[in-house]
């Protein structure tokens, strides 16, 4: 008997599925970090796995950080027209073909199966052929601590082309000569080899789970529980689309560009239980490094869009499937080669969901991370700050977090003076410099590091020009401040440190919500 | 030698007591009191005792797990605490890490500080690393303590920057504070915890202090109702698996955080070697919730890191993974119109619909009496199932997502086995290990009924049921060993780590151990000590156990061995090392005689009676074994099995024998 097809799967066997393919999503991502060697992977976690059907649509995702979110699809279509055979995977980082920044690369691994086969009613199958077919899609994704290029660590400030920023992966096949030639052109090339080798890792374990699904549910019926999963988080998502207000809403806010603000429009319109997000009339790219490919611009929505609805509705395409997102080619938020991209990923990232939240009458939060590189021949040291968290419309704002499209851990003080040549002058609450309303935006941060050894020094910064804004009549945050000595700086900006001079960061405050 | 030992452990609906006497078991159940939970504590001991037929004097040890500090911790209560930290550093316990607490839900908050701003106070000092960057400055200490008299702080916590590596700040503190508030409770954070990271220390020198006055007065409190009794006083289930002077606990209430779930571990793992299969995946299922852990050759999995509701504590603990999936687990249709179990529960009050006390909502017990997994006419911990009622309740669910009431029930079951075999994973595949090498123990009263199912999805192939399931938390009690732990980064390597300077270490932390058991360091107890070691500017430390001088060569051959066995490979380039030492000693428990002796009073298979119950959407004949089987004695699935306090059921499929100790070995026929 065969249960009628277009009647999806009854309510159990569909939250055992999503459950079964989530599952396989997070173990993935457990032999990723577990097993990778860079430590933005396995300790900041700046990584995602996910599994896709034969058609390129992800089927889940297992969630690290926000910011990979919609841009997994991107890299899948990229290879989705090759040739595919078991064992065969692929990758890439061209943020132009599938990719969002360099130091992402994302490794593909094709699913085969046997092949869905039909016996004839009331006859055994014994003469059947055991072919292979195409389940779908393992996929991984890491931020590598070094892909080569003019500065250690692969993120620029001052970037012009993309080509400065490293080395550009288009679409290929991942093959033991391929790892070698790859990481051959990168910084502590051990390093890249043992983490490419944890992405393949981490997809054979995709593989193979989704292939026991497969096994479980019956080959011939992968696609329609793949389907049904596809569909529910798609209900999901409408129902909650169609819960708001029909009609267009407006957003404008800008990024603190070296040669000034860029201005970024957004028109977002629901119409029944769907919703586009249109950016255009928005800056053009720039010759900055502020850019960022569709893939990235599309992450930032659907982090944004997740927030604004419900977030268990699983990270699959169908919970995608309603939203609409577009800006005009050769602009900011959908740049074409050879525009440098590093900052794209990591500030105009936030400015994109800050646009939408705005649109739907949200407060703000701090909207950047406050990237802060320090070193000299002898280290190198990275760290991102938190600040305040937007007031929601019934709480206050969280204080000294990050606030969108990151997650990550500070490194401990004790940690921190024990490795490196700095002291932590000062570490407190920015108190009072979440906007006040009905709803307080979270407070920022203070933080001072002294030199103790001669070093540089490079900031990328935002909402030091613009506060973040508040919502229904609630103050915006207090701006951002970086500060050398007591004497300002720009929100991007690189020098020198001399022993004892201080840098000290006041991160932004979060709007208040309500006045 | 006649032997009188009792265990009580509390949980989140029912409190249990284990009594054994002259090598056999006795138990029972009472309502968890979560107001006062003496209350519950005495009505189960009552009951044991008078079921065991024995009187308060003959009890000669009594051992103690409880969730006073956990149920504090995730309420956010605490006596009112102040907070001593390095001038400019306040906000530490406040800043955390930076992560939010949820990466959707924006406006989600870490819990709050026990120590709110006005009850924090700078210090005059700097401490760097390698010693005083500023000297405590004892004249600008008077105005400090002052303004800390004037708060009156039930307890004070002191934890200055880098007191891993020198103290002698923290300690000349802790003196000006006790001479100005002698009856503040004090915790000084290098002797609360010892190692470096500077929030994760904080926050557990905070819950220390905070929750130590609300410790002591429960534990006095009951002290004071069981010597009424004359019942000797209890000694206290650490988060480490270990049990501690009740003098002790009292004034540490750190590491009681996990008291409850440890004794159901300790038992697992008595159980297991005890079976002849040490290593077990454990689940706990009790009324609430859901406690996940291993047993690696007969010992729990430990952790030194862990966020209990939300709060890092940075001290030895179980490996214990909750979640919310008991039988109380109420079901629910969610907006996509799938099938939903948990994490709210109906508890203890009301309770699931068939205990007829007012609950209307679908829960895993009442699934599961609709299935015929549970039997009607015998009660749980006292109450009579009504399935009239189970049927109603499971019936509008059906109703709104579809399904007939049977299939809905089967449902229900399935996805709380869903949400178990989630945290399993967690607990295995997520930290490399193959869940298929391992056998499955189930436990808590409502663990044995969804054992084969579980093990089905894991695809184990062996499942070790203890008869004494249903209470084993308790039973671990009884029979858990005593423990001290002592703890310090070190963070030294090449010529800072010789052998003489380990030596040192070790000796001032066994000192230390010692004085946390109550025993002389001469004393009988097991010495162990366990090295954490990286390559230097990793940020992931792997613990080496070593012996007490070890040779430095030697321990770095061991780290590489394991950082190869665990990463895939060991680094020739880089140095290693050693960030702490830590120092546990060990006394063990009572020898138990598990055995089951004296005979039933009918001949086994006696009591057998058949009942229909659901496999995979089928009604089948259930054999229904309305006593525990006897040593020797065979089983088949499908089948059901009436354990004290739990039921054991067979899913077509299995088949088992049970060992002299009356633990049920399942395998897949």
């Amino acid at each position: 008997m065969t249960p009628p097809a277009a009647e999806g799967l009854d309510p159990i066997a569909l939250q055992v599925a999503t459950g079964a393919l989530r599952a396989a999503c997070e173990e993935m991502g457990a032999v990723l970090v577990r097993s990778a060697h860079s430590a933005n992977i396995k300790e900041r976690r700046d990584a995602s796995t996910a599994l896709f059907d034969p058609q390129g649509q992800m089927v889940m995702q297992a969630e690290h950080i926000p910011v990979h979110l919609g841009a997994m699809p991107s890299a899948v279509a990229a290879v989705l027209g090759e040739r595919h055979e078991p064992g065969r995977s692929w990758v890439l980082n061209d943020p132009y073909a599938g990719g969002t920044h360099l130091p992402d690369i994302t490794v593909i691994t094709p699913v085969f199966g046997d092949r869905p086969h039909r016996p004839a009613p009331g006859r055994a199958s014994a003469g059947r052929r055991s072919a292979l077919s195409l389940l779908g899609f393992a996929a991984s994704r890491a931020h590598h601590a070094d892909v080569g290029g003019a500065a250690p660590g692969s993120m620029p400030a001052d970037s012009h082309r993309l080509d400065e920023e490293g080395v550009i992966i288009s679409p290929q096949v991942l093959d033991e000569e391929a790892i070698n030639r790859l990481a051959s052109r990168m910084r502590q090339p051990a390093e890249r080899r043992a983490d490419l080798r944890a992405q393949l890792a981490a997809n054979r374990i995709g593989a193979r789970r989704l292939a026991e699904i497969a096994h479980r549910v019956g080959p011939d019926r992968l696609a329609r529980t793949t389907e049904a999963v596809l569909d529910y988080a798609e209900r999901r998502t409408r129902a909650c689309l169609s819960e708001m207000v029909d009609g267009a809403r407006h957003a404008r806010d800008v990024l603190e560009a070296p040669e000034g603000d860029l201005e970024l429009h957004l028109e977002a319109t629901v119409s029944g239980d769907e919703l586009v997000l249109d950016f255009s009339g928005g800056a053009l790219q720039h010759r900055g490094n502020l850019n960022c490919p569709l893939a990235v611009t599309r992450s930032a929505c659907y982090f944004a869009v997740r927030v604004l609805t419900d977030p268990d509705i699983p990270p699959s395409a169908g919970a995608y499937r309603p939203i609409t997102v577009r800006a005009p080619e050769g602009s900011l938020l959908n740049a074409r080669p050879p525009a440098a991209v590093a900052a794209g990923n990591v500030e105009t990232s936030s400015r994109v969901a800050d646009l939408v939240l705005e649109a739907f009458g949200r407060a703000l939060g701090q909207g950047t991370m406050n990237n802060l590189t320090l070193g000299n021949d002898d280290f190198t040291y990275y760290e991102t700050i938190g600040g305040g968290q937007g007031a929601c419309p019934d709480a206050d704002g969280p204080s000294a977090v990050h606030v969108a499209m990151s997650n990550t851990l500070n490194t401990p003080i004790e940690a921190l003076e024990r490795e490196f040549p700095l002291r932590v002058a000062g570490y407190a609450l920015r108190r009072g410099s979440g906007g006040s309303g009905r709803h307080r935006g979270g407070d920022g941060v203070v933080r001072e590091l002294e030199a103790r050894e001669p070093m540089t020094y490079s900031l990328i910064t935002e909402r030091r020009r613009h506060p973040p804004p508040g919502a229904e009549g609630g103050a915006p945050g207090a701006t951002g401040r970086n500060l050398l000595d007591g004497r300002e700086l720009e929100p991007k900006v690189s020098g020198r440190l001399e022993p004892g001079q201080r840098l000290r960061i006041e991160t932004p405050g979060g709007g208040g919500h309500g006045g | 030698m006649p032997r009188v030992l009792l265990g009580v452990d509390v949980g989140g609906t029912f409190t249990d007591a284990a009594l054994l006497a002259d090598g056999r078991l006795f138990s029972a159940k009472a309502p968890s009191t979560p107001d006062n939970q003496a209350s519950g504590v005495i009505h189960a001991v009552h009951a044991v005792l008078e079921r065991a037929g024995r009187s308060p004097h003959e009890v000669e040890a009594l051992a103690h797990g409880m969730t006073v500090t956990t149920n504090a911790l995730l309420e956010g209560r605490a006596a009112p605490t102040a907070l001593l930290a390095t001038e400019g550093f306040t906000d530490l316990i406040e800043l955390g890490r930076q992560a939010r607490a949820s990466l959707y839900r924006l406006c989600e908050q870490h819990p709050p500080p026990l120590t709110p701003p006005e009850r924090r106070f700078g210090v005059p000092e700097r401490m760097g690393p390698d010693g005083p960057l500023r000297p405590l400055d004892e004249v600008a200490c008077e105005p400090l303590l002052d303004e800390l008299a004037a708060a009156s702080p039930q307890a004070v916590a002191v934890v200055l920057l880098h007191s891993y590596a020198d103290g002698a700040h923290e300690r000349r503190v802790g003196e000006l504070v006790a001479e100005r508030l002698p009856e503040a409770h004090l915790s000084l954070s290098h002797q609360v915890v010892g190692t470096f990271r500077e929030y994760e220390r904080a926050a557990t020198t905070e819950i220390d202090a905070g929750l130590s006055p609300l410790l002591s007065g429960y534990l006095r409190a009951l002290v004071t109702r069981l010597s009424e009794l004359g019942l000797p006083a209890p000694q206290i289930m650490q988060s480490s698996g270990g049990l501690i002077d009740l003098e002790t606990a009292a004034g540490h209430a750190a590491v009681t955080v996990l008291s409850g779930p440890a004794g159901g571990a300790a038992g697992a793992a008595l159980l297991a070697s005890r079976s002849g299969h040490p290593d077990v995946l454990c689940f706990d299922m009790g009324g609430t919730s859901c406690d996940v852990c291993v047993v690696d050759g007969g010992r729990v999995r430990e952790t030194t890191g862990r966020l209990i509701a939300g709060r890092p504590l940075a001290l030895p603990a179980l490996d214990v993974h909750t979640v919310g999936a008991g039988g109380g687990s109420v079901a629910w249709r969610d907006p996509g119109g799938a099938l939903r179990v948990g994490p709210r529960s109906a508890g203890a009050i009301p309770g699931p619909a068939s205990y007829g006390r007012g609950g209307t909502e679908p829960t895993v017990t009442d699934a599961n009496l609709l299935l015929g997994y549970l039997d009607p006419s015998s009660p749980l911990a006292g109450v009579a199932l009504d399935r009239g009622l189970a049927e109603r309740a499971v019936a509008r669910l059906a109703e709104a997502l579809g399904l007939d009431t049977i299939a809905c029930a089967e449902g229900i079951v399935r996805v709380a086995n869903a949400e178990m075999v989630r945290a399993l994973r967690v607990m295995t595949v997520e930290r490399g290990v193959d869940p298929r090498s391992y056998a499955l123990m189930p436990f808590g009263g409502a663990g044995p009924v969804h054992a084969t199912a579980i093990a089905d999805a894991l695809e184990i192939e062996r499942i070790v049921c203890p008869r004494a399931s249903g209470v084993l938390s308790a039973l671990g009690l009884a029979a858990a060993e005593r423990r001290g732990d002592a703890q310090r980064s070190v963070l030294r390597s090449g010529a800072g780590l010789t052998r003489e300077a380990l030596r040192r270490e070790v000796a001032a932390l066994r000192e230390q151990a010692a004085r946390v058991l109550g025993r002389s360091p001469a004393g009988s107890a097991a010495v162990e000590v366990e090295y954490h070691l990286r390559y230097q500017g990793q940020s992931f430390e792997l613990p080496i156990v070593g012996p007490e001088d070890p040779d430095v060569e030697r321990l770095m051959e061991g780290f590489a061995e394991a950082h190869e066995e665990r990463y895939g490979y060991r680094d020739p380039e880089s140095e290693g090392e050693l960030v702490t030492i830590r120092v546990t000693l060990r006394e063990p428990g009572p020898e138990l005689d598990l055995r089951v002796t004296g005979g039933p009073p009918e001949a086994p298979g006696s009591g057998l009676s058949r009942r229909e119950a659901i496999f995979d959407g089928r009604a089948r004949p259930a054999r229904v074994l309305a006593r525990p089987p006897e040593p020797g004695q065979s089983l088949e699935g499908p089948a059901i099995v009436a354990l004290p306090e739990a039921t054991l059921v067979v899913a077509p499929g299995w088949r088992g024998e049970t060992d002299d100790a009356g633990t049920v070995i399942l395998e897949r026929a």
